[in-house]
């Protein structure tokens, strides 16, 4: 193709090789293009690989079970597929299952929105006292486990249907019926309490930004209060809601911790449980059927979510400015209103708490008693149990758990900060435009997959050598890698966003100016993301801390971190000392969220994706 | 001896749009202040970015002194900051986290200047631009006008032989843009550097540049000084682009009693001309023998400080004439309009000036 104009002298248009080695000699002079390549490698092996593999898992022939599906191992097999979703033990292993975690979830949503959509109303809309305090306080049932809330649960209504100490309302003398100890009503109910902060949430930021001038006019033409509410406010605030809706189903989806610390009494098993009860009894097959299934309810989910979220865009004039802080005054209900937010967290983050903090000191639990309480369970020694001689703090175990969850998930979290911020500084900068939305879809892949599935995946890839890489099931590096893959939908996230906020043009000046590319990360980029890039590690730290299903699957005693040790502990029915490592956890995620809070002067909402 | 040399240019975007560049030749000579003018989105910031070494030839080469710095053909790539250019952002594109002295210093420092050097030549040039005061802040804590001067002296430091500026001047106010046009011209003769300047604003270009190239829809329309560019423009286009208020354009082929005249004014003369342009100050109210000449109507008059817009009406075509002398007439009073020959701009069908009504009509052009 001739383009030089035939009045003008020129260059001729240059042949198809040459023009290649001119951008080869584009690429090779800055390390943007190579960086990204490596990254998609990296990725793909340690994102893509897995999935595929586990995917791979379910239909090919498991070591152990050649006698059972009658083939070679390897071999393609219907054998696991038939066997959990049409044997005799389906119902066992998947169905009823199911069962149980669509009506956990839908129950769950069902009362995070009732017992969510008032305060967040209240908060946004209405002149209550303290609304700046119950805006964060509200919101704290979210930075702490779920499972905070299973054991104090279960130290409040545990019955004699399993072994070790009793509930304290047993020893009060009353004893909880299994209903209401163990099964599908405290696990709906837990989680129901952990995710209504994401309804205060999302539904407050859509209230807020809600032009309060549709509803006066509204009313103005003469319609009362409850139809104004029904016809204008609830329409417009449906994506937020559907929004807010199918975020906790899909965090319903892979929640591990609640389900197994108040199912496996009542054998009351969700997809999770189920499938890690599979991989513990080696069932490797049926597990990554399992997880499959997990995986692709997930992504249903979230391309729903996607779907809605397309919707919410049309409505545009939501937010017009003005009107958006306008409070309607409560008059004489605004101590009942701040009586309501404030009796809301004595439920939901109080009175669990006061529970957990307790129930270490308590020799036997639920008596209150001066000589029953002891800091034994914390700093004792010379105690007559099998696995714990010493308090809490004193055993080396705590801190091998704890030194392992920081050093893992600080790791992983420094790791995923950075890798995001290249990722987002490769999608701005590559000349190259495949790689860079093969990176960006690459990395939110893990959002799709439930933690636990994702864990799964792992454990079908490393769990023998593979080509260089030796088998890494056992080890750290396995659960750190998993973690990184795990928080890469965030961090990369915030790393795009910040270079795309921060354009070229600063980088571009530092290289006229004679800065090579090292020089330009280290004086430029770097700095100026300094802000983000904390963002970016300290949000994934803090739910790497507080994070379970991952590590169930994949940890082993040896690499036990601090929530696998508080699980084992539960096992062990160690009631106080499981206790004072979660509330040792909740303080860690806690406090580290106020610190995040803090150094990015923003709301953590925003970023508490995991 | 060019400084720089753009040969057969050729940039797209690629996704299917047309070319941001196209076959673009141009020669900027040393020490040269070269003007890149034209509307917006014809391709000027891609040409700079593509001298910079920030943006990739899609065809062509590009020289710097001897040196090819960019060459499709032969597989030649320097990146920019092998270059040693100066570039000037729009958007000024200083760095939030450093202070203005950092700013300025960065280049210095990355060239390893003794820090005695570095500090010598860091305040001579703030002194220059009257930001010395400012040393310790930040960038957010300027103005406009004072983040465009330490985005100058950010670039000025390193002494570079060739400055780049990207519509430096776009987002200040009137008063200040005066100001530091004056600066730029006075640095230019200062520090000797060649520039290459890109605005849309033909005032700008008019007084800032001793070249202007101008360019539409990526294509270079001419090349040449201020005056050539008002008095000789080369095309329709520029005829157009440049001159304020614009050229009166009477389309030949448009039929009306105006271009009818015309086409018999022009006669044999010009055989192919598809247009005359007549510029505003070229029009005279009287006239005499041998000028092309009509009846017309003014519909108004508009002072403007010093001098005065006249607006005719002939046989229902718009004419605008500018004067320095208060005008005698007033709205509603019928007059003869009058251009002498020479001052006429005849166009040939395919918009480019026609060289034989050049030749035919005396060379004495008016200013
Ligand atoms: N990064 C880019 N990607 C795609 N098209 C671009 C890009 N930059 C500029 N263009 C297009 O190239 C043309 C020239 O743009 P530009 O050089 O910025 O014009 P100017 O500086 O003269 O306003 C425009 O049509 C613009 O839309
Ligand atoms: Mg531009």
């Amino acid at each position: 193709m001739s383009v030089t104009s035939p009045d003008r002298t020129g260059a001729k248009a240059a042949a198809p090789a040459r023009r290649l080695r001119y951008r080869l000699r584009i690429a090779a002079s800055e390390p943007t293009t190579l960086i990204g390549l490596l990254m998609a490698a990296l990725f793909a092996y340690l994102i893509v690989v897995p999935i595929v593999s586990l995917l791979f898992d379910a239909v090919q022939v498991q070591l152990g079970d050649q006698r059972r599906t009658g083939a070679e191992v390897g071999s393609f097999t219907w054998y696991y597929l038939e066997r959990t979703f049409g044997s005799r033990v389906a119902h066992h292993l998947f169905w009823g299952p199911l069962v149980n975690t669509l009506t956990v979830a839908l129950g769950a949503i069902v009362l995070a929105m009732a017992v969510g959509g008032t305060p967040a109303r209240l908060l946004a809309r209405t002149d209550m006292f303290g609304r700046r305090w119950f805006a964060t306080a509200l919101i704290v049932p979210y930075m702490l486990p779920a499972w905070t809330f299973a054991l104090a649960w279960t130290t409040l209504f545990k019955n004699r249907t399993v072994g070790g100490q009793a509930g304290w309302l047993e020893t009060l003398g009353f004893a909880p019926p299994d209903w209401l100890a163990y099964g599908r009503v405290p696990v709906t109910i837990i989680l129901a309490l952990h995710y209504a902060p994401f309804v205060i949430l999302l539904f407050g930021n859509a209230l807020r930004r809600f032009d309060s001038q549709l509803e006066d006019s509204a009313r103005i033409l003469g319609a009362g209060r409850l139809t104004v509410m029904r016809q204008v406010v609830l329409p417009l605030m449906r994506p937020a809601l559907m929004s807010a809706m199918v975020l906790i189903f899909a965090k319903c989806l892979g929640e591990f911790g609640v389900p197994y610390v108040l199912g496996l009494p009542v054998a009351f098993d969700t997809l999770a449980t189920s499938l890690y009860q599979n991989i513990a009894s080696r069932q490797s097959g049926v597990a990554a059927v399992l997880a499959g299934a997990i995986m692709l309810i997930g992504v249903i989910t979230l391309t729903i979510d996607a779907w809605l979220m397309r919707e919410a865009r049309r409505f545009v004039t939501v937010g017009s400015k003005g009107s958006m802080d306008r409070l309607s005054p409560l008059g004489g209900w605004r101590w009942g209103a701040t009586g309501f937010a404030a009796l809301m967290f004595a439920l939901s983050v109080g009175l669990p708490l006061l529970t957990l903090a307790l129930s270490t000191v308590m020799k036997v639990p639920g008596r209150f008693a001066l000589d029953n309480f002891t800091l034994d369970y914390w700093i004792g020694t010379g105690l007559n149990t099998v696995a714990l001689q010493t308090g809490i703090l004193l055993s080396p175990d705590l801190w091998n758990a704890a030194w392992n969850s920081l050093r893992i998930v600080g790791i992983a979290s420094l790791t995923s900060g950075l890798l995001g911020l290249l990722v987002g500084y490769v999608v701005v900068r590559t000349p190259f435009r495949p790689l860079g939305t093969f990176l960006r879809q690459v990395t939110f892949l893990p959002y799709l997959v439930p933690g636990i599935a994702f864990a799964t995946a792992y454990l079908s890839l490393f769990a023998v050598p593979r080509g260089p890489i030796p088998a890494l099931y056992g080890t750290w590096v396995i659960l750190m890698l998993a973690l990184i893959a795990d928080q890469m939908p965030y961090a990369s996230r915030a790393g795009i966003a910040a270079m795309t906020q921060l354009g070229k043009d600063p980088e571009e000046a530092a290289q006229v100016a004679g800065a090579g590319w090292l020089r330009r990360m280290v004086s430029i980029v770097i700095p100026i993301q300094k802000g983000a890039l904390t963002t970016g590690v300290l949000l994934p730290f803090i739910s790497g801390i507080k994070g379970l299903s991952l590590f169930v699957v994949l940890a082993v005693p040896s690499t036990d971190v601090l929530t696998t040790f508080s699980l084992r502990l539960v096992d062990y029915h160690y009631t106080q000392a499981a206790n004072a490592v979660v509330l040792i956890i909740a303080a860690l995620a806690y406090f580290g969220a106020l610190l995040g809070q803090k150094l990015t002067r923003s709301n953590l909402a925003e970023g508490l994706g995991g | 001896m060019p400084r720089i040399n753009l040969m057969g240019v050729r940039k797209s975007y690629g996704g299917g749009g047309p070319n941001a560049v196209e076959a673009l030749d141009l020669e900027i000579a040393d020490g040269e202040f070269m003007c890149l003018l034209g509307p917006s989105g014809c391709g000027k910031t891609t040409t700079l970015r593509m001298i910079a070494g920030l943006e990739h030839l899609s065809d062509g080469e590009i020289r710097v002194g001897a040196r090819v710095v960019d060459s499709v053909g032969e597989g030649v790539f320097v990146p920019p900051e092998k270059r040693q250019m100066g570039l000037v952002f729009q958007s000024y594109a200083l760095w939030p986290h450093l202070t203005i002295e950092r700013n300025t210093d960065f280049g210095l420092r990355l060239r390893n200047v003794p820090r005695a050097e570095r500090e010598a030549r860091v305040t001579r040039v703030m002194k220059t631009l009257g930001i010395e005061a400012y040393r310790d802040r930040y960038p957010s804590q300027l103005s406009g006008g004072q983040q465009q001067r330490v985005a100058l002296a950010r670039m000025l430091a390193v002494n570079p032989e060739v400055l780049l500026l990207d519509e430096p001047l776009s987002n200040l106010d009137a008063a200040l843009r005066l100001e530091m046009r004056a600066e730029l011209k006075r640095l230019h003769r200062e520090f000797g550097t060649t520039i290459v300047f890109v605005t849309h604003d033909q005032w700008e270009a008019m007084t800032l540049a001793t070249t202007i190239a101008v360019m539409s829809q990526g294509r270079l329309q001419q090349v040449g000084s201020p005056n050539e560019i008002y008095d000789r423009p080369a095309n329709r286009f520029v005829a157009q682009f440049v001159g304020n208020p614009p050229i009166n354009m009477i389309d030949l082929a448009a039929g009306t009693p105006l271009a009818v005249s015309a086409r018999r004014f022009l006669g044999e003369r010009s055989p192919d001309a598809g247009a005359v342009g007549l510029r505003p100050e070229a029009i005279r109210l009287g006239g005499e023998a041998g000028d092309f000449a009509g009846p017309a109507e003014v519909t108004g008059v508009l002072p403007t400080g010093g001098s005065w817009i006249v607006e005719l009406e002939s046989d229902g075509a718009k004419l605008f004439l500018t004067t320095h002398q208060p005008p005698e007439v007033g709205p509603g009073e019928r007059v003869r309009f009058a251009v002498r020959p020479e001052a006429l701009h005849v166009f040939d069908r395919d918009g480019s000036r026609s060289a034989v009504a050049d030749a035919a009509f005396a060379h004495g052009r008016m200013n």
